[in-house]
């Protein structure tokens, strides 16, 4: 290889990396050998000019106007997402509580119901007071009454939010 | 602008402690932190998504999104950059819910340029009305390109931010992030000639 042609090769490098150096996007050797090349090259030096300019060009764009009340609304959004998050969550542990307290009262009665009728009460030849009737019976029952209250006692609440 | 939170400890040692009450729920926390980056935030996502409607909406979402994650943020890492990418991935998939749009999508969305209807600072009056023309017809050309290239060229010239920041954001390779700002400038360059040929670099922009 010449050295015309050695040297056209090494332009086209350095003409590569002159967009990436207007960004500073150059690491240390890169630039350096950038700057050099430059110092011999008017071309180059024209063109970092040029880029240089775009450079500050963009680093001074107008600016955009901020929409009206836009941290207003984001904030008033924010107090409601985290309402209805507590709400959600209410409602959840209000679910979890009725259904234990309603598994207490139905286990209860279970071995009430037991004792009073002697471990036996067939109704269309079925035993309710066997377990695993009685469990079933009471969980359909337990979980229905569960939700209903639940949805209930989240709605009482919402409403109060909305009063006060 | 994060150099210079970096350098200024109380500037840091505040942002920090308004993270740590946003992390316990502090309305008051929130109210801080969105104050103080609702110009670039909103900025970051009006030259993302280039409609002022979708980058409000956008805007509250990330928010949204902040008071939901706050909990898992890791706080070695940086703030900025987390909540940018937060703001990023909502874009996509904003940009994933429209039919027949990419994030490189370059086609014009018909409204004006982001940020053409207002001024940037300058003492002369008769140079701030050039400068202003200059950055107007550099900012509708910046408008034109593929979103991508818009994002990475407002992270790194108007956010300052660094590359590897920048990737991060992106949730890209640093490569990517230097091959996206090369044709980004190149692509702008391109626009700008056809624009108006040699307005920047010869007349002192």
């Amino acid at each position: 290889m010449s050295e015309h042609e050695s040297h056209e090769a090494s332009h086209q490098v350095m003409a590569g990396m002159l967009a990436l150096a207007a960004a500073g996007a150059l690491d240390i050797q890169q630039q350096r050998r950038l700057e050099e090349h430059a110092r011999e090259c008017p071309a180059c030096r024209r063109e970092m000019e040029i880029w240089s300019g775009y450079s500050q060009g963009l680093r001074r764009l107008p600016q955009p106007p901020i929409p009206a009340q836009l941290m207003e609304r984001t904030r008033t959004r924010l107090v409601q997402e985290r309402a209805a998050a507590a709400d959600r969550r209410w409602d959840e542990l209000m679910l979890g509580a009725l259904a234990l307290f309603a598994w207490t009262v139905g286990l209860t009665f279970w071995f009430v119901a037991r004792i009073v009728t002697g471990g036996e009460l067939v109704v269309m030849g079925a035993n309710l007071v066997r377990l695993g009737t009685w469990t079933a019976g009471s969980t359909v029952l337990v979980w229905m009454t569960a939700a209903v209250a639940a949805i209930a006692l989240g709605r009482r609440r919402r409403e109060l939010r909305r009063v006060l | 602008m994060i150099l210079a939170a970096a350098m200024n400890p109380e500037a840091f040692s505040g942002a920090q402690d308004a993270i740590d009450r946003m992390r316990r729920g502090d309305p008051d926390a929130f109210a801080a932190m969105i104050s103080r980056y609702q110009h670039r935030l909103y900025r970051y996502l009006l030259r993302l998504v280039r409609e002022p409607a979708a980058a409000d909406d956008l805007f509250q979402q990330t928010w949204l999104r902040v008071m939901e994650k706050i909990g898992r943020y890791d706080a070695r890492r940086n703030f900025e950059s987390w909540l940018f990418s937060v703001a990023h991935n909502l874009a996509i998939d904003s940009w994933r819910g429209r039919r027949g749009e990419s994030l490189d999508d370059s086609k014009d969305s018909g409204e004006p340029p982001p940020g053409s209807r207002l001024q940037s600072v300058h003492p002369d009056a008769l140079e701030r009305l050039l400068d202003f023309e200059r950055g107007a017809v550099l900012a509708a050309c910046m408008h034109e390109l593929p979103a991508i290239h818009r994002e990475v060229l407002t992270l790194r010239f108007e956010e300052d931010m660094k590359l590897e920041e920048i990737a991060e954001v992106a949730g890209v390779p640093l490569s990517t992030v230097k091959s996206r700002l090369r044709r980004a400038l190149e692509g702008l360059r391109a626009a700008m000639d056809a624009r108006s040929p040699g307005s920047i670099g010869r007349k002192g922009a």
